[in-house]
């Protein structure tokens, strides 16, 4: 925890040094200029919804990303189970993330590292600062291909139903770590995120795990962003200096 | 070569290359600017193995110190590159390596690139904000960009000292390293890139790359690329 506090405030401090009292274009403010989280979400030319901007995720959901979720909601098969138990029982040892490979997604969205979301021509991309990555959402009306080459991101195409963003992502790698805690994800996983920005300062994502291989229904988590206006995201390099891998030994 | 181009083929098979010869004129966006966005690639990697391709001896002139860590790289078959560590390439020679794709988003006050290699990413601002004086240290620097013209100009600085201008040679860079990128493109299917290095505290005057021509690579996209995933090479790379 010590550890934890340490790292945000070196952050805040950082963070303002880098693009030195530069506000962020475009963002509404109320007179005392400051940004109005609770002003009407922006929309785009053709009248959708703007996602675009900083944002942060809720805290608390890194070790957990089922922690709102009741008792029998995430129902594993027995395997996954297994799994899930060995990965807490040997305190993530065996973390991908611990050798710099990306967190995948949804882990991106639950990590304490803010990410930015951009509007472009038939395209949504999230640049994340968690191990400086990025994904690609496309609109174009491109469908999900039927054999990809797994990755750890996934594929994604997105549309919009109304004022939210629909993004069906699939093609995913056979170890995901959904979180910290080891929620595992296969190949088989699709991911439907529900995007919707009720105001300017706040995103509502809702995301739907389906990976019949890993558990025995679907589940749902609902997640409530905060925008970090007049910020940017830092250089985020994973293998540089890395002083923890030899320290995760388990138990 | 090949296994690439099936690879790419198979994960977007339903995107359909556009039909746009490559000698057509270059796009504009909304506000009468030359769109540099798609998926491009260096031609080969002529200035990923040596920025200075084309130059004459004297056009790079480095400091005793720094054309003694040059030759000791080179010497040592470059066995210190970060890059060979998962590391950041640095800038310019991010831009260099025709290996790998990399992807030009413009949107209005801020241009992406998305790189293959290393799955990397730069943000160049171009809503008029400026570096300032005293930045965290970084691979990639801070951008900014105006356009000159039909030139896109690109001012990156904030660097720290660790990058390699390039490989083959394996040129070092300073703190005090400021980059100047001139992007154009001259046609649909072609992009050019110039490259300005002034650091005083290793070169004794700026010096600026000949043109490195880029490539449209239609109807395809990157791929994910995790350096450190299964990676077995740095063993080997033990230099002499």
């Amino acid at each position: 925890m010590t550890t934890a506090v340490t790292m945000m405030f070196l952050f805040a401090v950082a963070a303002p040094a880098q693009w030195l009292n530069f506000p962020t274009p475009g963002v509404p403010r109320t007179p005392d200029g400051k940004p109005n989280l609770s002003a009407p979400a922006p929309k785009t030319a053709d009248g959708k919804p703007d996602l675009s901007g900083i944002f942060e995720s809720p805290p608390g959901y890194t070790g957990n990303l089922a922690r709102d979720l009741k008792p029998g909601e995430v129902s594993f098969q027995p395997w996954a189970e297994t799994l899930y138990k060995h990965r807490q029982e040997t305190q993530g040892k065996d973390d991908p993330q611990a050798y710099c490979v990306l967190s995948g997604v949804p882990r991106e969205h639950v990590v304490p590292y803010p990410f930015k979301i951009l509007n472009t021509n038939g395209m949504i991309v999230i640049l994340y600062e968690a191990l400086h990555s990025y994904r690609q959402i496309f609109m174009d009306g491109r469908k999900l291909p039927k054999d990809p080459n797994p990755t750890w991101m996934g594929y994604s195409v997105g549309h919009w139903e109304g004022d939210t963003l629909v993004v069906e992502s699939s093609g995913f790698v056979n170890n995901e770590w959904l979180d910290n805690g080891g929620h595992p994800g296969t190949e088989a996983m699709h991911l439907t995120e529900r995007f919707r920005r009720p105001d300017f300062g706040h995103i509502d994502l809702e995301i739907t795990i389906d990976d019949p291989k890993a558990y025995t229904k679907p589940w749902t988590v609902k997640l409530r962003f905060t925008a970090a206006p007049d910020s940017e995201l830092i250089e985020y390099v994973c293998s540089e200096n890395e002083k923890d891998l030899n320290h995760l030994v388990g138990k | 070569m090949n296994l690439v181009a099936i690879l790419i083929l198979a994960q977007w098979v339903n995107v359909p290359a556009t039909k746009t010869p490559p000698s057509a004129p270059a796009p504009k966006t909304a506000d009468g600017k030359p769109d540099l966005s798609g998926v491009w690639e260096a031609e080969g990697q002529t200035y990923f193995f040596d920025l200075a391709a084309g130059l004459k001896p004297e056009d790079v002139v480095p400091l005793p110190w720094a054309q003694a860590l040059q030759k000791q790289r080179e010497d040592n078959i470059h066995g210190d590159d970060p890059l060979g560590r998962c590391l950041p390439h640095g800038v310019p020679r991010i831009n260099t390596n025709g290996l790998f794709p990399y992807k030009i988003i413009q949107t209005p006050g801020l241009v992406v690139i998305l790189y293959e290699q290393l799955n990397l990413f730069r943000q160049i601002f171009m809503d008029g904000r400026s570096v300032a004086k005293d930045v965290n240290p970084t691979w990639l620097g801070y951008s900014t960009g105006k356009w000159d013209g039909d030139t896109l100009v690109v001012e990156t600085s904030g660097f720290n000292d660790k990058t390699w201008l390039d490989t083959e040679k394996g040129r070092p860079a300073t703190e005090a390293l400021h980059v100047t990128e001139r992007f154009r493109r001259t046609s649909f299917g072609d992009l050019e890139i110039r490259a300005t290095i002034d650091d005083p505290k290793a070169y004794a005057k700026p010096w600026t790359t000949t043109v490195q021509k880029n490539h449209l690579q239609p109807g395809t996209d990157l791929l994910e690329f995790i350096c450190n995933e299964n990676e077995k090479d740095r063993p080997h790379m033990v230099g002499k």
